[in-house]
């Protein structure tokens, strides 16, 4: 039975009386002739002018109005204000605008914004449980039409049938259920003891990219990305990125429209011009997967020239911080006998003893007052020791770093890279967009790590014109050093860490066997560990990612003697089987004999979905009143927001929070410890929800406990603010936004690092990072674990480097984002942007080929070629786009299509698939995806 | 704004409109010659009734091409109304569609005489019986009272459809292949060229009368200098569209690379009946079948002139 | 009196589509056919090295001698005295001639089958009872609740401004007065109220 069919009749068909005849003869209903004047009398009215022959647009309607929510599209988290209207006794959902109070996204929205409504109405939707058909196979997508009933009795008979234990479970999120119910999955987790967890945001972005980042700032947050503050910027700089600006982050694109009318230069390094190289003053073709030897190059002319401001980086970096080398050539942090840091103070050559954590090097320990130097004399020693400032340690690592060597690689002449570092260095402010999906190359953190540096060297680190991290990282922050300095327990650390603390909270969580009674850590910590052992390529810190999956499903993770198999995935939001690579990994996965059950939640019929046994409909974000209230994303404001539900369901779909009850029901049973544990992480009070469910589970038959979870975070936050509940809601209702403080008091109170430490481990902008020290101490010992900025070759090809001649038919290959289609999510079916996509199909959905190559190899545009991985074998097809955008020895492909499942109608066998080409490949620090790290061939098809 | 331009035929008015305009010229102008031939020349039940009723069935047929591809039929209603050129004086499809409903009005009027005396309508099922009609004889016979008024309503109005087709054409000023005073010329003469040729047709196939030699040898010579005025017309088209206007130049490329056109409509359109026109004007055919099929070329090139002309508009877009 | 233009910056325009997703949700256009009221082009332009990529919006220029209007047969598309250039469904019999009058590409067709469609995909919302063609209307409906068109608010690039050129103070205004933003093919006489801002200039 087709999912079609399933579905049952659908909603929306309205019948019409229009007869099909040959001339089309209009149909006019009885009410709209009678509003036509003119030929109803003959007679002489012919003679006047005749009149309308339709209402036309008169009967406007009846019943407007607009609610507020947040789009679901991406990260971005934009404020929208939701139009309905009631008509012929049915509310619809008819306009999504940028809400115009938002400070976020200030009243704008993107294409998928825009277009997001098509998601609720889309007839592909996911309109009921369904049961994968006896006798079918994971990704054939037979299913049957269940009852909600039907669909956890089943999945209670298959969990209890194959005894399936917590720690067998794996959790797979999307974005969506990290940044919206992290709240729910974590203690979910801890609950029923399921100790596995895997997110796609992270191999992709957020710990590859961002980890390398939040070393130098200590930011790591949900979802982090910094907002720069492109509106005043004099120069701003971009290195693969587009997705924040061109492809459209509409916080960061409204700001940088804003910087550049205002007459920012921009400088773009990419290898196609993106949407966003489009806009530059200049663009800049690199070779990919060089972009660290460009940025090392700058580093060292900035370093080299002074272009850098000294007094923020006496005084809030680890600068002037003393080093030294051990014996085996190692740098290490030159500090007292209580592990405190050592400066030299600038005017006396005295050695002189910080504070360990602290925002300001101008008061040491004793509290006087210092100038700590930031370069000591030639041959200065220190507890016996020669020693150097991180600023002279840093400068001698990148001493082979020149312009002229970084030329070899990228293909940019060095006089450029000489000029635009100087550019930069002498323009502020100045911006180096932070970069935000990682996953390419094995160097992508430490790129990241030196885009920190440099943005740090101008002191553009949460001020005007430079990197301003969120209002609620700031708010955050300061909690949870108020609660250090007092002494006491920060709180619930869900809501309440910030940067590293809560890196580190996660990191314990799911990596430690002690936090769980069956004594079992994450499958992909043991099997990291095991790879350790056997000193074969591992991870050193796996967080949340996929590390091992294949291993521990097929039986080959071991923990105490015994396989740690993994037999049950519960998949919510996400995609793994289109997110993941390849994507036959993730189809073996799921299609293996030894896993007994798949539960997905999603919203749409995704390529995983057809992977599932049982798929359990999400309602859309749309028909959604969230369980909680929300920070407002990477916003310099603090503000509090949430969404308002605009229309109810139009399905029998359910809510995220009582599906975990649900799930909680059905694995452990434990329903109980999960709402404590949601206390304990969240804060949200156990007591008063479980009393206000009591209440909703009576008036409303889905999504009860998201109701009780939602009337207590109202009454929680209304009470901080000092506010009745009514005065909250009503704020919420009308603005859609509840602000509490703007960026300029934000900064003026918790401004990090000016006015208080940064949330990294020693609370200044880390230039030595701690966290990579530790993890050399712990014997990481390969380039990416360098505490300092240094050198790693990205590896497309065997011992070749990256400036080697490529093949007659190779080349480098690239992908990107879509303006109009989210990751390679079940949006590219939406029918506003699938009919945008086939409008630039032969832009978005085709290979770009340069014409010298391609004609070269008798390839014309349109042609259907095959590529081929050189590394791996893998193959995909595709359509040539040949475009002198493109550097000659480089492929780029839109990263957003190559769906399979013919459920989604408007999308399935469009474009390209990138998860066909692209290995399983990891980088040693968090096992982040190395997407870019092959050649391709090329062929006519 | 300087930017880089494309250029585009369209494919809004295709074939249909084509056969619209063709069918309206040639209609009209066969109408109004056959009436002014009556009238004036000598009076002609057959030439009469087989133009007005070719005459009108063209045009029917015209009108139903571009009524069946209208997007909404009923608001068509609109420009049946006489009162529209009161709102729309500068929309020519409102005039043509006027000149039309009253070239058929006053056509058939004009007709309606003869029909009486026709073996053929009188014994045509239907037609016979409303022509018993007291009222239908009432009319018949101030008819004929007032001939010439009415043959000159219906020929006014005939001139009007034949000169619309290319008015409506010069009106898309984005193309400047159609926007220029030469083209409303070139499908007026083409309508009246066309109409010659008809009427040959039909007097050497159907109407057969030895008696009406000398129109025959009029309309012969009319439509030598028609076609000669249309190959001077052309031939301005060439010159005007080879400098000047990049729309125009694109137009000019594509249609002098064109064998359709070239020697399709130019060629045997007009050159070849040309030629054969000349020879029987100065030294005379002995059979008819030269002129047959000068004029079945002739018809033939008619509907390819509107053909290419319509395909090859270019327009320029900036973007 | 009240002349409405539209100026669009094509240094800031990044080819996102928000303002074609925009304005088809708000105008209830016929996205299955792929026809929009407006356009965002993505061209590449230059030679060998210099290629470069350029996003062209484009929309109905509301003329002020439009010959759209002056080849209407019913009357169904008609000016306002503010300057937008309208199409009445009502009386609209879909001749086409205004598309082919039109030199910029800036009206499409509605079918009966549209209609139909249209019912389905809009739901009970679905404001149109006729075919017809159709074309931008600067969203005059937003205009009249002192909104701005639905692709002006939205545009992520700021790109798109919106302004009533008898408004001297209204800076967008300033902007086509001070003559760096022009309108596309003013010789055709047609007197656009879309003006451009080029993006050329900054590169050599
Ligand atoms: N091919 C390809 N792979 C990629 C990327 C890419 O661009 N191309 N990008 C990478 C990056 S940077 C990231 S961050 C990840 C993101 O990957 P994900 O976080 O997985 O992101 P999405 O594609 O937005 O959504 C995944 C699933 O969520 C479903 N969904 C949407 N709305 C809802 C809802 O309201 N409820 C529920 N339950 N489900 C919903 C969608 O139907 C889809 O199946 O992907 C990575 N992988
Ligand atoms: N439309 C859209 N926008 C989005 C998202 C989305 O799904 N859709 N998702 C959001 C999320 S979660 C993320 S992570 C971000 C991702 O945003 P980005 O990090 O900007 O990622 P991409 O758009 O994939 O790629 C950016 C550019 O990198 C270029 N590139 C590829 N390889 C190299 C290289 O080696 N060197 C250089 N210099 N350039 C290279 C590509 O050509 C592309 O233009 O986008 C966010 N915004
Ligand atoms: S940038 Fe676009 S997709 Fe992302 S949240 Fe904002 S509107 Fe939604
Ligand atoms: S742009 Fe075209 S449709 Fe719009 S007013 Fe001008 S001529 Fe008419
Ligand atoms: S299609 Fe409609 S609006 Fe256009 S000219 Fe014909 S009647 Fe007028
Ligand atoms: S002004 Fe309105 S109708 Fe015109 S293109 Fe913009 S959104 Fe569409
Ligand atoms: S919304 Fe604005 S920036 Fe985006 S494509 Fe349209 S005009 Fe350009
Ligand atoms: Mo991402």
């Amino acid at each position: 039975m087709s999912l079609r069919n399933a579905g049952g009749c659908d909603d929306e068909t309205i019948t019409t009386e229009d007869s099909d005849m040959a001339w089309n003869l209009p149909s006019l209903s009885r009410r709209a002739f009678l509003k036509t004047t003119g030929y109803g009398g003959a007679g002489l009215t012919l003679l006047s002018r005749v009149g309308r022959l339709a209402g036309g647009t008169a009967d406007e309607a009846d019943g407007e109005q607009t609610s507020y929510s947040i789009c679901n599209f991406c990260s971005s988290l934009c404020n929208i204000e939701v139009t309905t209207r009631s008509r012929h006794g049915e509310r619809r959902i008819v306009k999504l605008d940028g809400n115009p109070h938002s400070t976020l996204n200030r009243g704008k929205i993107c294409a998928r914004g825009q277009a997001g409504l098509r998601q609720t109405y889309d007839v592909d939707r996911l309109k009921t449980p369904l049961i994968r058909v006896e006798g079918s196979k994971r990704g054939e997508f037979r299913f049957r039409v269940a009852s909600w009933e039907e669909a956890f009795r089943y999945i209670a008979e298959r969990q209890q049938a194959a005894a399936i234990k917590p720690w067998e479970w794996t959790m797979v999120g999307g974005w969506t259920s990290c940044v919206f119910y992290m709240n729910w999955s974590v203690p979910f987790a801890m609950a029923n003891e399921v100790p596995n967890i895997i997110a796609s945001p992270m191999q992709h972005c957020v710990t590859t990219g961002h980890l390398g980042t939040d070393a130098v700032t200590g930011n790591f947050n949900v979802h982090d990305e910094v907002l720069p503050d492109y509106d005043n910027a004099r120069y701003i700089l971009l290195i693969s990125s587009n997705g924040s600006t061109g492809s459209v982050s509409t916080c960061r694109m409204v700001r940088f429209a804003q910087g550049r009318k205002n007459g920012a230069k921009v400088v773009v390094l990419d290898p196609r011009c993106s949407e966003t190289a489009a806009k530059a003053d200049e663009w800049l073709k690199i070779r990919p997967g060089t972009d660290l030897a460009f940025l090392l190059a700058m580093l060292k002319i900035m370093l080299e020239e002074g272009l850098y401001d000294a007094d923020f980086l006496r005084a809030h970096t680890n600068m002037p911080f003393l080093l030294y080398r051990d014996d085996d050539g190692q740098w290490q942090p030159l500090t007292d006998d209580d592990g405190r840091p050592l400066v030299m103070e600038e005017h006396s050559g005295e050695l002189r003893t910080l504070p360990a954590f602290a925002n300001d090097n101008r008061v040491a320990a004793d509290g006087a007052g210092v100038h700590p130097a930031l370069s000591v004399p030639a041959g200065f020693t220190a507890r016996g020791r020669p020693v150097k400032t991180v600023l002279q340690a840093q400068i001698g690592e990148l001493a082979g770093y020149t312009p002229e060597w970084a030329s070899v690689s990228t293909g940019i002449d060095a006089a450029t890279i000489t000029r635009i570092a100087r550019e930069f260095g002498r323009s502020r402010p100045a911006i180096v967009n932070p970069g935000w999906h990682g996953a390419r190359y094995g160097n992508v953190m430490m790129q990241r790590r030196v885009q920190a540096m440099i943005q740090a060297l101008n002191g553009g680190i949460n001020k005007e014109g430079g990197w301003i991290m969120s209002g609620e990282v700031h708010h955050k922050a300061a909690h949870m050093f108020e609660a250090m300095k007092e002494g006491y327990e920060p709180g619930a650390p869900l809501a309440r860490l910030a940067g590293m603390p809560f890196a580190k909270m996660v990191i314990g969580a799911v990596s430690k066997p002690e936090n769980f009674s069956h004594g079992h850590p994450g499958w992909t910590w043991a099997f990291n560990r095991q790879e350790r052992e056997a000193g074969r390529f591992n991870v050193a810190l796996p967080v949340l990612t996929d590390t091992g999956v294949r291993e521990s499903v097929e039986g080959r993770v071991l923990w105490e003697e015994k396989p740690y198999l993994t037999r049950a995935f519960f998949i919510n939001a996400a995609n793994p089987v289109r997110h993941y690579y390849p994507d036959s990994y993730w189809k073996e996965v799921l299609g293996h004999d030894n896993v007994e059950l798949v539960v997905a939640i999603d919203v749409l019929p995704s390529d995983t979905v057809a992977y599932a046994d049982v798929v359990l409909p999400n309602s859309t974000y749309l028909e959604r009143d969230e369980p909680t209230l929300y920070g407002n994303g990477v916003n310099h404001d603090l503000a509090l927001t949430t969404r308002y539900a605009a229309i109810p369901s139009l399905y029998d779909t359910e809510e995220t929070a009582d599906l975990l009850v649900k799930m909680t029901e059905i694995i452990s049973g434990n329903v109980d410890g999960f709402i404590d544990w949601v206390e304990k992480l969240t804060g949200l009070e156990a007591a008063a929800v479980r009393a206000a469910w009591e209440k909703t589970r009576a008036t409303h038959p889905r999504g009860a406990f998201a109701a009780a979870c939602r009337q207590v975070s109202f009454a929680q936050e209304a009470r901080r603010l000092g506010i009745s509940v009514e005065e909250l809601d009503r704020e919420l209702r009308e603005k859609g936004v509840y602000f509490e403080a703007d960026r300029q008091e934000v900064l003026e109170k918790y401004g990090m690092p000016r006015r208080m430490p940064v949330p990294t481990d020693s609370g200044r902008i880390e230039f030595f990072s701690n966290l990579f020290h530790g993890l050399r101490q712990a014997g990481y010992d390969s380039p990416h674990f360098n505490p300092l900025a240094g050198f790693i070759p990205a590896r497309c090809r065997k011992d070749r480097p990256m400036h080697a001649p490529l093949e007659k038919d190779e080349f480098y290959f690239t992908y990107g984002k879509t303006p109009t289609v989210s990751h390679a999510s079940t949006n590219s079916n939406n029918p506003v942007l699938a009919a945008i996509n086939r409008f630039k199909s032969d832009i978005y959905k085709r290979v770009w080929i340069h014409p010298d190559r391609a004609g070269v190899l008798g390839i014309r545009d349109g042609d259907g070629i095959r590529l081929t991985n050189t590394l791996s074998g893998q193959q995909a097809t595709g359509q040539a786009h040949v475009t002198r955008l493109v550097r000659p020895d480089v492929l780029f492909v839109y990263s957003s299509f190559g769906v399979e499942n013919p459920a989604l109608h408007l999308t399935e066998g469009d474009g390209t698939a990138t998860n066909k080409l692209v290995p399983h490949q990891e980088e040693p620090v968090v096992g982040g995806f190395r997407s870019q790290e092959f050649t391709i061939r090329v062929a006519r098809a | 704004m300087d930017v880089t331009m494309s250029y585009a035929t369209q494919d809004i008015w295709t074939w249909w409109i084509a056969i619209y305009l063709y069918f309206g010229g040639l209609g009209a102008a066969t109408l109004a010659v056959t009436f002014l031939t009556d009238m004036y020349l000598k009076p002609h039940r057959d030439l009469v009734l087989w133009g007005a009723w070719s005459g009108i069935v063209l045009l029917a047929l015209g009108s139903l091409m571009l009524f069946g591809h209208l997007l909404d039929h009923v608001a068509v209603i609109h420009v049946l109304n006489p009162l529209v050129l009161f709102y729309q004086p500068h929309a020519w499809i409102a005039w043509g569609t006027q000149f039309i409903i009253w070239m058929m009005f006053w056509g058939v009027l004009y007709a309606l005489p003869y029909m009486y005396i026709s073996p053929f309508f009188q014994k045509l099922w239907g037609v016979n019986r409303v022509m018993d009609w007291g009222w239908v004889q009432k009319i018949a016979e101030l008819s004929t009272r007032y001939r010439k008024f009415i043959g000159w309503m219906a020929t006014i109005n005939g001139v009007g459809v034949a000169v619309y087709t290319g008015l409506l054409v010069q009106s898309f000023p984005a193309v400047a292949l159609w926007h220029n005073p030469g083209i409303p010329l070139l499908f007026t003469v083409s309508a009246f060229s066309t109409a010659m040729a008809f009427l040959l047709l039909l007097m050497y196939v159907v109407i057969h009368d030895a008696a009406d030699d000398h129109i025959r040898v009029l309309y012969e010579r009319i439509d030598l200098v028609l076609i000669s005025v249309e190959l001077v017309i052309i031939f301005s088209f060439y010159q005007f569209m080879s400098s000047g206007d990049e729309s125009a130049m694109r137009s000019l490329q594509l249609l002098w690379n064109d064998l359709g056109w070239l020697i399709g409509f130019i060629g045997f359109g007009l050159v070849v009946p040309f030629l054969l026109e000349l020879r029987g004007v100065l030294k005379g055919w002995t059979s008819h079948v030269p002129i047959v099929a000068a004029s079945l070329l002739i018809l033939v090139g008619g509907y390819l002139l509107r053909h290419y002309i319509m395909y090859n508009g270019v327009y320029a877009y900036p973007w | 009196m009240t002349r409405y233009a539209m100026v669009i910056d094509l240094n800031t325009c990044v080819g996102c589509n928000a303002c074609m997703a925009a304005c088809a949700m708000e105008n209830q256009t016929e996205v299955w056919n792929d026809v929009w009221r407006t356009y965002v082009h993505d061209k590449e332009i230059g030679t060998g090295e210099y290629a470069h990529r350029r996003f062209f919006p484009r929309l109905c220029n509301h003329c002020d001698n439009p010959p759209c209007m002056s080849v209407c047969p019913t009357g169904a598309t008609y000016r306002l005295d503010n300057g937008i250039v309208k199409v009445d469904q009502a009386l609209c019999m879909g001749c086409r001639a205004c598309a082919m009058a039109c030199p910029y590409d800036a009206r499409h067709e509605v079918t009966y089958a549209d209609v139909r469609t249209g019912r389905e995909f809009y739901g009970s919302d679905y404001r149109r009872t006729r075919p017809s063609m159709d074309k931008c209307t600067f969203c005059d409906h937003r205009l009249a609740a002192g909104q701005q068109p639905a692709c002006v608010e939205t545009c992520v690039g700021s790109a798109r401004m919106f302004c009533d050129l008898d408004d001297p103070d209204d800076p967008v205004t300033r902007i086509v007065e001070s003559g760096v933003a022009r309108p596309l093919m003013p010789h055709l006489g047609t007197r656009p109220n879309v003006y451009y801002i080029d993006d050329m200039k900054r590169r050599g």
